[in-house]
């Protein structure tokens, strides 16, 4: 298996070539491109001997988690090697980290693929997290051994954090597990933190590796949103 | 004629220098810049039913042709989407591509719109561009834009493909055969088949509207 990243900057994607047995999975979507001989099926978000209630269980956690219900697997069905391209929707990078060394923990909208060795759990985060975090209430867990890819908005950057980092709300793909957040204002008292403009951040504690995106999606939606008609409710 | 392609392929622009007597037919609207030794003309390029056609396969009724009057001049050439731009030399050849990929060209080469069939209607509509003739053609896309070569068969995302060669065919279905496939939104795609090469475009405009579009305020009851 080889996972190519193609170019920084607006529109990174990853081009994945896998030999004959290997499979890849993805974001349901996510595919643009593959060799003909790539056998491309939809199956719920499920671990091993999960039964149907389980499949259903991740999958409705999937759902809240900002992904959609089914991922997409992808295995060369003639025993040769095969490729498939994937790309998400927003102008940015992709980003290839290897799971194994590390469990990682990624949030919902950042999840572009991994490969078949790479389990996938959802993580719910808290009420009170998920409520005011704009990740979402539900994160995406890769253990196992294989390349997880994740996409963010703009510039991927990866930190090592010793002791702790500070992440504004909005801003987190993914992190090694063994590194603890909670959701806390920016500054010292909570005026000056909505003042600042900054409102909520994630601080996080504990060692590891932590990748941020260098933009927010959700202010750019929130600038284009009121310049478009109304929608239907 | 000398052209640059510069700041690719996140907003890529041409760059282009002509001598004087050298004209290039642009896209209308592509036009960013140029020194004021270059005078604009639009044409009905090929006379009006060719004009028409054009206009079916997603381009201009109008076709702008820049020619440099007064000695050299630059002209700065860009789409209205953010991305890559493709130059391609065709020497007697023609190319397939969706509807507002083409973006100008220097030499003779003549657009006109293709007939894609019904199967075109989940893809960019019923109609393409074909693009044929002797001269140098640049096109582009939203995203970046990656080439394939196309050996036998090769399979793209429903509305990702930008340009393919003459010798290429495609064909639109679902990824997945099964029933369960067709129930749970699996994806349409294009199959080409045949040999030659494919550019394919790794954003799509229409997934960025699907995702803006629950920003958008809803409408209330009084309204």
């Amino acid at each position: 298996m080889n996972v190519k990243i193609d170019t920084e900057g607006a529109f990174g994607s990853a081009l994945v070539t896998l030999e004959a047995g290997e499979k890849f999975m993805s974001e349901a979507g996510a595919m643009y491109r593959a060799s003909p001989n790539m056998e491309i099926s939809v199956e719920s978000r499920k671990k091993e001997n999960d039964g149907m209630w389980g499949a259903f269980k991740t999958g409705v956690k999937a759902m809240f988690a900002g992904e959609s219900f089914f991922i997409s697997s992808y295995t060369p069905n003639d025993g040769q090697s095969g490729e498939v391209g994937l790309a998400p929707t927003h102008q940015g990078e992709v980003s290839s980290v290897k799971v194994g060394p590390e469990i990682w923990v990624c949030s919902g909208g950042s999840y572009l693929g991994s490969s078949g060795g790479v389990d996938l759990d959802t993580q719910y985060q808290g009420l009170a997290k998920g409520m005011f975090s704009k990740e979402g209430l539900v994160f995406v867990k890769a253990s196992g051994e294989g390349d997880l890819l994740v996409n963010g908005f703009g510039r991927i950057s990866s930190v090592d954090v010793s002791g702790g980092i500070t992440i504004d709300n909005g801003h987190l793909i993914a992190f090694t597990e063994g590194l603890e957040y909670t959701i806390s204002k920016a500054g010292g008292g909570w005026i000056s933190s909505m003042m600042s403009g900054e409102g909520l951040v994630m601080k996080f504690n504990g060692n590891g590796k932590v990748l941020v995106q260098s933009h927010d999606p959700s202010r750019l939606g929130g600038v284009l949103g009121p310049l478009l008609p109304p929608r239907e409710g | 004629m000398k052209y640059d392609i510069v700041c690719a392929p996140s907003y890529s622009l041409i760059e282009m220098n002509l001598n004087e007597g050298e004209s290039v037919i642009v896209e209308p609207g592509s036009m960013a810049w140029m020194d004021t030794t270059i005078k604009p003309k639009t044409e009905m390029k090929g006379g009006f039913f060719a004009g028409i056609t054009r206009k079916f396969g997603g381009e201009s009724f109008f076709l702008n042709t820049y020619t440099a009057e007064e000695g050299s001049g630059t002209i700065g050439i860009a789409p209205g989407y953010s991305g890559d731009i493709v130059v391609r030399e065709l020497n007697n050849e023609t190319l397939y591509m969706e509807r507002g990929a083409y973006l100008c060209h220097v030499g003779n080469i003549e657009t006109s719109a293709t007939w894609e069939g019904f199967s075109g209607t989940f893809a960019e509509g019923m109609f393409g561009l074909r693009v044929s003739g002797t001269g140098l053609l640049f096109f582009g896309s939203y995203g970046d834009i990656q080439e394939v070569e196309v050996d036998g068969q090769y399979t793209v995302d429903n509305g990702y493909a930008v340009a393919w060669e003459q010798n290429l065919d495609y064909s639109i279905g679902r990824s997945g055969r099964s029933i369960r496939s067709f129930l749970f939104g699996d994806q349409l795609i294009c199959r080409f088949h045949g040999h030659g090469k494919l550019w394919v475009q790794t954003r799509s405009p229409r997934n960025l509207a699907a995702w803006v579009h629950p920003f958008r305020r809803v409408k209330s009851k009084n309204d």
